[in-house]
C-alpha cells in the first residue's frame, strides 16, 4: 500500500496555510510529519481524514483516489476527548460499531486493545474517574480498536509519562512491523528518530525537508567534521580554526564541548588533520558529523527561532 | 444506514440511562393515572354517591338572627339557603357561637335590605354571603308574588321555572375541544423546548469534550446529527405518549365514575388526533434540527441558552399566537400563522380542532412544514458538519450560512 499526497494546497479565509506539500509513505514504514507549531502538521491530517477539503492537490492510495471512509483507519486527533460520563467499554464498543465491526467482534476487540494497552482493569469504570495518562491509554485502544491498515497519529506522546510512551512506542513499532501503514506528527524527535524510516518537515506549509531519514543523516553529515581538543575550550579551538584554516573549512557552529566545521572540498578531511597534527593541536576527538534530528529540523525549521 | 442506526441506538440509550428521564416519565404517568383511578377506588369523592342523609350531614352549620318585621316567613327564606340552620334571637349569641365555631359563620337581618355577615376568618373563596344575598333577594321576588295574589306554591314554581336548552352542534363544539387542544399544544410546548436544549447540549457535549473529531471521521456526519436530533424526539414522544398514553387509559378503564367529567381532555376525534400528531411531530423535529444546529455553532454548554435565545423566544411567541388564536379560531391571525411553519405546528392543529378548515389548507401547511422540515434537516447537517472543528468563539449564523454556500 503506497500513500500518496501530492501539491496539496489548504487555504483559511485569505490565508494559505499550505502551499502544495507532497510527501508519500508505504506499509511497513512510518512517516513522521514535523513541524513547529503552526506549520500545517494537523491541517495536512486534517486533509488526509477528510476533516477538511483542501482547495487543490490530491492523496491517492496505490494510484487511486484516497477516501478515508473506504478504509479502516486509526486515527488519534490532536484535539482529542471521548465521552466522560459514559465507562470505557460502552464508548469503544459504540466507536467499533460506528466503524462497521457488528457488536460480538466490537466487545471483542475492545477486550483485546485494553488487554494489550493494560488498562483492561477500567473497561467498566467511567472514563472521567482514570487518570490522564490511563485516559490517553483508552484513546489509543481507540485508534487502533479495528484493526487498522492505516494508522494516523497527532502528537500521540503528549501527555503519557516515560513508562506509558514505551507502551505506545511497542504498539507502534508491532503495527510497523505487521506492514501497516504509519503516519504520525510530533514534536519529539526522539520518539521521530526512533520509528521513522521517513520524515517530512513542514514549515510555513511548505515540505522542506522530505526522505529517508538515514539518507537526509548521511546528507547533513556530509562535509562535515567535528572536533575537539584536550587544551584548548571549544571558542579557542574555533578562533585557531577561522585563523588557520580558513582555506579548508569554516567554522559553522560552537557547542559546548566541540566545534562543527564544513570542509570546502569533500577530500580534505586528511588534509585538515594533517595540519592540525602539524601543529601540534592536542585533539581529543576528530571525525565525521552525525546530526540528530533535532539539529536537523532546528536547522530546516527553525528561521525564527 | 447502519451508522445512523447505531448513532439512534447509542442516543436513545443515553436518554434511557437518565435516571431523572426514567424517574420523571414513570412519576407523571402513575400520577395522571393515579388521579383519575381515585374516584374509583374511594367512592362518593366526586359527590355523586352521597345519599340525601349525607348530604344533609355535610351541610354547613350556619346561624341566623332576624331583627326585623320584615322577613315574616322565615322558613321560605331558609328553604333557599339550604343549611343547617339555627336560629338566635340575639346578635351577641349568634356572635359567640361563630366564635365558639358551635356554627360556621351567621347572618343579622336588620331589615329586609341589610345584613351582618358574621364570620371568623373570611376566606377569599368565601362566596357565602353573596349565596345568601341572592337567597335573600328570591326570598323576597317569591314575598312580592304571593302578595299580589300567587301562592306560595306558584311563586316558587315561576321562580325556579327550568328551562332546558339543548344545543344542537353542526359543526365543532370549541367549548368542549378547548380543554384537550389546549393540553396538547402544551405538551408540544414543553416537549420542543426541553428536548431542544438537550438535543442542543447533546451536540456541544460532543464539541466540548473533543469526541467530536473522532466521531466526525468514524462516521457520516448526516447521520450523526439525524441520529441525535431524531433520538431527541424519538425520546420525547416516548415520555409524552407513555403520560398521556396512562391518562387515556385510566380514563377508558377507570373514567366511568368521573361521568364524562373529563370527556373534554380525553374524548379527541380521531381525524384531530391524526392531524395533532402530524403538525406536531414536524414542528418538533423542524425546532429539533434548528436546535441541534445551534448546538453544533457553539463550543461550550454555557453559551447554548445564548444562541439558543432567538429560537426559543421565536417558539414562544409561536405558543402565545396560538393561545391567543384559542379564542377565535377562525380569526385572521390563526389562518395566517397556520401557513408558516415556525407557527403553523400548533395554529393548524387549533383550527382543525376548533375551527372551520378546509382540506386543501391542511394539505398546503402541512406540505409547508414537511418542506421546511427536509430543508432545516439538511441545512442542520451541513452546519454541524461546518461547526464541528469550529472551537472558541460562537460562529455566527450568517458566517456559518456563508460557508455551507461556499463563499
Amino acid at each position: 500500500m503506497k500513500l500518496e499526497v501530492k501539491d496539496l494546497t489548504k487555504i483559511f479565509g485569505e490565508r494559505e496555510v499550505l502551499h502544495g506539500i507532497s510527501f508519500s509513505v508505504e506499509s511497513g514504514s512510518a512517516l513522521g510529519l514535523l513541524g513547529r507549531n503552526g506549520a500545517g502538521k494537523t491541517t495536512t491530517i486534517r486533509i488526509l481524514m477528510d476533516v477538511f477539503k483542501s482547495n487543490s492537490g490530491t492523496i491517492l492510495l496505490d494510484g487511486k483516489p484516497f477516501c478515508p471512509r473506504e478504509h479502516q483507519i486509526g486515527y488519534l486527533p490532536e484535539e482529542r476527548g471521548l465521552y466522560p460520563k459514559k465507562t470505557v467499554s460502552e464508548q469503544l464498543i459504540y466507536l467499533g460499531m460506528l466503524r462497521g465491526l457488528d457488536a460480538k467482534k466490537a466487545k471483542e476487540q475492545t477486550k483485546k486493545w485494553l488487554k494489550r494497552m493494560g488498562v483492561e482493569e477500567y473497561e467498566n469504570r467511567k472514563l472521567e474517574t482514570l487518570s490522564k495518562g490511563n485516559q490517553q491509554k483508552v484513546q489509543l485502544a481507540q485508534t487502533l480498536l479495528c484493526d487498522p491498515d492505516i494508522i494516523i497519529l497527532d502528537e500521540p506522546f503528549s501527555g503519557l509519562d516515560p513508562v506509558n510512551s514505551q507502551i505506545l512506542k511497542d504498539v507502534i513499532r508491532e503495527q510497523i512491523q505487521q506492514r501497516k501503514l504509519v503516519i504520525f506528527s510530533s514534536h519529539q524527535m526522539s520518539y521521530v528518530e526512533e520509528f521513522c524510516e521517513e520524515i517530512a518537515i513542514l514549515n510555513h506549509g511548505e515540505i522542506v525537508l522530505f526522505g529517508d531519514l538515514r539518507e537526509i543523516k548521511r546528507e547533513f553529515g556530509r562535509d562535515r567534521l567535528v572536533l575537539s581538543s584536550l587544551a584548548e575550550s571549544p571558542v579557542e579551538l574555533a578562533e585557531r580554526l577561522e585563523m588557520g584554516y580558513a582555506d579548508i573549512l569554516e567554522v559553522e557552529k560552537i557547542q559546548k564541548d566541540r566545534v562543527i566545521i564544513r570542509k570546502n572540498h569533500p577530500k580534505n578531511k586528511n588534509a585538515i588533520l594533517k595540519r592540525l597534527v602539524e601543529e601540534e593541536v592536542e585533539l581529543e576527538f576528530f571525525g565525521l558529523y552525525e546530526p540528530s534530528l533535532n539539529d536537523i529540523f532546528v536547522e530546516k525549521a527553525g528561521d525564527e527561532a | 444506514m447502519k451508522q445512523f442506526m447505531t448513532v439512534l441506538r447509542f442516543e436513545l440509550n443515553n436518554y434511557f440511562k437518565n435516571k431523572s428521564f426514567v424517574i420523571t416519565t414513570a412519576v407523571l404517568a402513575v400520577l395522571l393515572a393515579a388521579v383519575i383511578i381515585v374516584p374509583t377506588l374511594i367512592p362518593g369523592l366526586l359527590g355523586d354517591d352521597s345519599s340525601g342523609e349525607d348530604a344533609k350531614e355535610n351541610m354547613e352549620k350556619m346561624g341566623i338572627c332576624v331583627q326585623t318585621e320584615e322577613i315574616r316567613d322565615m322558613n321560605s327564606l331558609l328553604t333557599v339557603f339550604p343549611a343547617k340552620w339555627t336560629e338566635f334571637a340575639d346578635e351577641k349569641e349568634l356572635k359567640q357561637a361563630v366564635e365558639t365555631e358551635e356554627i360556621e359563620a351567621g347572618f343579622v337581618l336588620k331589615d329586609g335590605y341589610q345584613v351582618t355577615y358574621v364570620v371568623n376568618n373570611l376566606s377569599i373563596s368565601d362566596t357565602l354571603s353573596e349565596q345568601f344575598g341572592m337567597a335573600l333577594n328570591q326570598y323576597r321576588k317569591q314575598q312580592y308574588l304571593v302578595e299580589l295574589g300567587l301562592s306560595p306554591e306558584e311563586a316558587a314554581n315561576l321562580e325556579n321555572a327550568a328551562v332546558t336548552v339543548v344545543p344542537e352542534i353542526l359543526g365543532k363544539n370549541s367549548a368542549r375541544n378547548y380543554g384537550y387542544t389546549y393540553i396538547l399544544i402544551f405538551v408540544v410546548y414543553f416537549l420542543i423546548l426541553f428536548y431542544g436544549q438537550m438535543i442542543a447540549t447533546s451536540v456541544t457535549t460532543e464539541k466540548s469534550n473533543r469526541a467530536i473529531e473522532i466521531l466526525v471521521t468514524s462516521v457520516n456526519s448526516n447521520s450523526l446529527i439525524f441520529g441525535k436530533v431524531l433520538a431527541g424526539a424519538i425520546a420525547g414522544i416516548i415520555q409524552a405518549a407513555v403520560i398521556l398514553g396512562s391518562g387515556f387509559l385510566s380514563y377508558h378503564t377507570f373514567g366511568e365514575k368521573w361521568g364524562g367529567l373529563l370527556d373534554f381532555l380525553f374524548e379527541i376525534p380521531v381525524r384531530v388526533l391524526v392531524t395533532y400528531i402530524f403538525f406536531a411531530l414536524m414542528s418538533y423535529l423542524l425546532y429539533a434540527f434548528i436546535f441541534g444546529m445551534l448546538g453544533a455553532m457553539v463550543s461550550k454548554t454555557e453559551d447554548i441558552s445564548k444562541s439558543s435565545t432567538p429560537i426559543t423566544m421565536i417558539y414562544v411567541a409561536s405558543f402565545l399566537v396560538a393561545i391567543f388564536g384559542m379564542s377565535d379560531s377562525d380569526g385572521m391571525l390563526i389562518k395566517v400563522a397556520s401557513f408558516i411553519p415556525f407557527t403553523s405546528g400548533n395554529a393548524m392543529f387549533i383550527r382543525v380542532s376548533m375551527g372551520s378548515v378546509a382540506v386543501w389548507e391542511i394539505l398546503l401547511s402541512g406540505g409547508l412544514l414537511l418542506l421546511s422540515c427536509v430543508v432545516a434537516g439538511i441545512l442542520a447537517a451541513k452546519i454541524f458538519r461546518f461547526g464541528t472543528l469550529h472551537y472558541g468563539n460562537p460562529i455566527k449564523f450568517k458566517t456559518a450560512l456563508k460557508n455551507v454556500r461556499g463563499k
